[in-house]
C-alpha cells in the first residue's frame, strides 16, 4: 500500500508541475479535445454513411470506439511514464537517478509521468460510450458493469504492456523504435472498430500479440447483446485477463532488460 | 617580499582524524579487477550490409579498496572511466567481470538494498523535481526512502542549516542558481543518511564562493557523520582541499593511488616561478635545469621574469637563494603544474 501512496503523491506533484503553466496547460487540453473529437467524427461519418458495419449497428460502433478511447487515454493519463516519457528518461539520464533509489524501476517510471491533458480525450471516449449504450439500448446489469470495469482495467494493462516493448528497445539502443508504434497506436486505431470486420491476419495479430480483441471486444460484444463469435458467457470474464498476462510478461522482460542498461554520458 | 602559494602546491592536506580510524583495516569498498566494455555501433559504410561494431574498453582491470569514513578523490581525463566506476559502484551498470563489494553488498545484484545506503549526486543531472518547491521534492524523497518522520525532520533541519537552504525551501528548483541547485541536490541525496556518498563533478561550473562553501560542507558531513565520500572531479583544488587520498584513472586503468603530495612529487616534473624585481631585472646566469618560460627568451611585457625548472634537478630552495642573490625581489609566485600537465606527464611515463 505504501507504493500506492507514493504513486498518488507523485501524481499530485506532477499535476502541480503541469499547473505551473496554466495557459499552456489549458490550450493543450483543448487541442487534445479537438484531436480526439476529430477521431470520433470519423466514426460519426462512417455511421452516417453506412449505418451498419458487418452486423454491428451505428450505436454499437460508438460503444466500441468509446471502450478503446477510454482505456487508451486512461493509460496515457496515469501511465505517461511508460507510454510517452520513457525514451526521454533514458536519454536525459533520469533513469540513472531512478536506479539509485530503493524502489522498483517500473514503479518509479510510472510515478515519473502523467498527462492530465488527456482528460478531454477520456471525456470524449466516455461520451461516446454513453451514446453507444443509449443507441444500442443496453440494459445494464451488475454483471455487465463488472465486465465493463474489468475490460477497461485489463485494456489499460495491455496497453502498458505493449508500450513496455518499446521501453525494452529503448534500454538497449537508447532510441525509440517506431516499429512498435504499429502495435500501440496502430492497435488503438484498428481496434476502435470490432475485430470481426477485419481479415484473418489482422484478427490473429489483435488476438495474440496485441490482444485488444480479447480484452475489449469480447466483453463489449457481450454487453451489446451479441457475443463475439457466439462464445459462451464465461469467456467474457476470462479472455480480458490476457491483458494482465501481456503486462506480466513484459514487466519480466523489462526487468531483465534493465540489466543490460548502459546509461548515457557522465 | 610576498610569496603567494596557490593551492595545489605544497599543501599540507588536512588529514582529518577520521571517526572510524579503527575501521580502516576492514575496507568498506572492495573492487577487484573490474572490467567494463561498451559496444559502439559505427555508422554503416557503403557496400557493407551490417554495421561495424567497436568495442570500447571503459574499465580494464581496476582494483582498489576504500575504508569507512575516507574521503577519496577520483581524477582522470574525460573518458577515463571515472563515471563508469561510479555507475557500477552505485548499481546502475553491471560490469563484465571483476568483483565489487560495498559494505558487503554486490551493488548490481542487491540493487534496492544497496542504494538504501548510498547517496549519489550527478553534477550534470538533477534528482529533484523541476517545477515544484524543493521542500516538496524532499518530502517525496522521504516517502521513496521510507524515512521515519522524526528522523527526516531532524536531518532536514541539520542539512538546511549546514547548506544555508532555509530561505530557498519554498522556491521551485528551476528558479535556483547553479550553486543553489547543487546545494539543494546535496541535501536531497543526504536526507536518508547514506554511509557512502558519490559525487560526480560536484563543483563543475560553480563560482569561487560556492566552491569554497561546498567543500566546507563536504568536510563537515564527512567529519560529523562519518560519511565515506568518493568524489570525481577535474578540479585539482577540490582534491587538494578535501581528499586525503587520490586515485588517478586513465584509459580504464588505475595509474596512481596515494596521497596528493606524493602524486605531485612523482609527476611534478616542471614548475614555474615568476619573479618581479625592484627596478629592472638583473641579468641572470641560468643554471642547468632552469629555462625561461617565454619562447623568445625575453622578459614578459610587464617586467616579470618567468622561469621553468625541474624540482628534481634544481631544488626549489636553491633556486630561491639564487634569485634572491641577483637583486631585490618585489614579488614572487611559485606555480605548481596544473592537473592536465600532471596527467599528461603520467601518460608519457606510463607509455599510454
Amino acid at each position: 500500500m505504501n507504493t500506492f501512496k507514493l504513486y498518488i503523491r507523485s501524481m499530485g506533484m506532477l499535476l502541480r508541475s503541469h499547473l505551473q503553466y496554466p495557459s499552456s496547460f489549458l490550450l493543450q487540453t483543448l487541442a487534445q479535445l479537438v484531436m480526439e473529437g476529430g477521431e470520433m467524427l470519423m466514426v460519426i461519418l462512417v455511421v452516417d454513411r453506412f449505418e451498419t458495419l458487418g452486423h454491428w449497428s451505428g450505436g454499437n460502433l460508438f460503444f466500441f470506439f468509446g471502450m478503446m478511447s477510454v482505456s487508451f487515454y486512461l493509460t496515457e493519463f496515469f501511465g505517461r511514464g511508460v507510454t510517452g516519457d520513457f525514451p526521454s528518461m533514458v536519454r536525459s539520464g533520469r533513469l540513472d537517478t531512478f536506479l539509485v533509489r530503493p524502489r522498483g524501476i517500473l514503479t518509479q517510471v510510472l510515478c515519473g509521468g502523467m498527462d492530465p491533458r488527456r482528460i478531454t480525450c477520456i471525456a470524449v471516449g466516455a461520451a461516446s460510450l454513453i451514446l453507444g449504450s443509449r443507441l444500442s439500448a443496453v440494459v445494464w446489469t451488475p454483471l455487465k458493469v463488472l465486465a465493463l470495469a474489468e475490460s477497461i482495467l485489463m485494456g489499460c494493462l495491455l496497453i502498458l504492456g505493449l508500450f513496455l516493448i518499446e521501453a525494452c528497445f529503448c534500454i538497449h539502443s537508447v532510441k525509440s523504435v517506431e516499429l512498435v508504434n504499429a502495435l500501440t497506436y496502430g492497435g488503438r486505431s484498428a481496434c476502435q472498430y470490432p475485430i470481426d470486420i477485419y481479415p484473418h491476419p489482422l484478427r490473429i495479430l489483435f488476438s495474440t500479440v496485441a490482444p485488444f480483441a480479447l480484452t475489449l471486444h469480447v466483453p463489449a460484444a457481450y454487453i451489446l447483446g451479441s457475443p463475439l463469435y457466439g462464445w459462451p458467457l464465461w469467456t467474457v470474464y476470462v479472455t480480458p485477463l490476457s491483458g494482465a498476462l501481456i503486462f506480466a510478461i513484459m514487466t519480466a522482460v523489462f526487468h531483465r532488460g534493465i540489466r543490460y542498461y548502459r546509461s548515457t554520458g557522465s | 617580499m610576498r610569496i603567494s602559494w596557490p593551492a595545489g602546491g605544497h599543501i599540507t592536506v588536512s588529514t582529518r582524524a577520521s571517526l572510524n580510524e579503527g575501521d580502516q583495516s576492514v575496507s568498506y569498498i572492495e573492487v577487484r579487477d573490474l572490467k567494463k566494455t561498451f559496444t559502439v555501433r559505427k555508422k554503416r559504410e557503403k557496400g557493407q550490409f551490417f554495421r561495424q561494431k567497436d568495442l570500447v574498453t571503459a574499465l580494464d582491470g581496476v582494483s582498489f579498496s576504500v575504508g569507512k569514513g575516507e574521503l577519496v578523490g577520483y581524477i582522470g581525463p574525460n573518458g577515463a572511466g571515472k563515471s563508469t566506476t561510479v555507475k557500477i559502484l552505485s548499481g546502475i551498470l553491471t560490469p563484465e567481470s571483476g568483483s565489487v563489494r560495498v559494505g558487503g553488498r554486490i551493488p548490481w545484484e542487491a540493487r534496492r538494498e544497496h542504494v538504501r545506503h548510498i547517496g549519489v549526486v550527478f553534477g550534470q543531472r538533477s534528482q529533484l523535481w523541476w517545477d515544484v518547491p524543493i521542500l516538496d521534492s524532499y518530502s517525496l524523497l522521504k516517502d521513496i526512502y521510507r524515512i521515519p518522520t522524526g528522523d527526516y525532520e531532524a536531518r532536514l533541519k541539520e542539512l538546511t542549516q549546514a547548506l544555508q537552504l532555509e530561505p530557498l525551501l519554498r522556491t521551485p528548483l528551476r528558479l535556483l542558481s547553479l550553486g543553489q541547485r547543487m546545494r539543494a541536490e546535496l541535501c536531497g541525496s543526504l536526507l536518508h543518511r547514506p554511509e557512502l556518498l558519490f559525487l560526480d563533478e560536484p563543483t563543475i561550473g560553480l563560482d569561487a564562493v560556492s566552491k569554497l562553501s561546498l567543500r566546507e560542507f563536504l568536510r563537515w558531513e564527512n567529519k560529523e557523520n562519518g560519511t565515506t565520500i568518493l568524489l570525481t572531479t577535474h578540479d585539482m583544488e577540490d582534491i587538494a582541499a578535501l581528499c586525503s587520498r587520490v586515485m588517478v584513472l586513465g584509459h580504464g586503468r588505475k595509474l596512481f593511488d596515494g596521497k596528493l603530495p606524493d602524486l605531485l612529487e612523482q609527476y611534478d616534473t616542471v614548475r614555474t616561478v615568476s619573479v618581479r624585481y625592484e627596478g629592472s631585472a638583473p641579468a641572470l646566469q641560468l643554471p642547468p635545469g632552469v629555462t625561461l618560460s617565454a619562447e623568445d627568451g625575453s622578459l614578459s611585457a610587464d617586467g616579470e621574469l618567468r622561469l621553468n625548472y625541474a624540482p628534481a634537478q634544481m631544488p626549489t630552495a636553491q633556486l630561491l637563494a639564487l634569485l634572491q642573490e641577483a637583486g631585490t625581489i618585489r614579488e614572487m609566485t611559485l606555480q605548481p603544474e596544473n592537473i592536465d600537465h600532471l596527467i599528461a606527464a603520467m601518460y608519457r611515463e606510463m607509455d599510454l
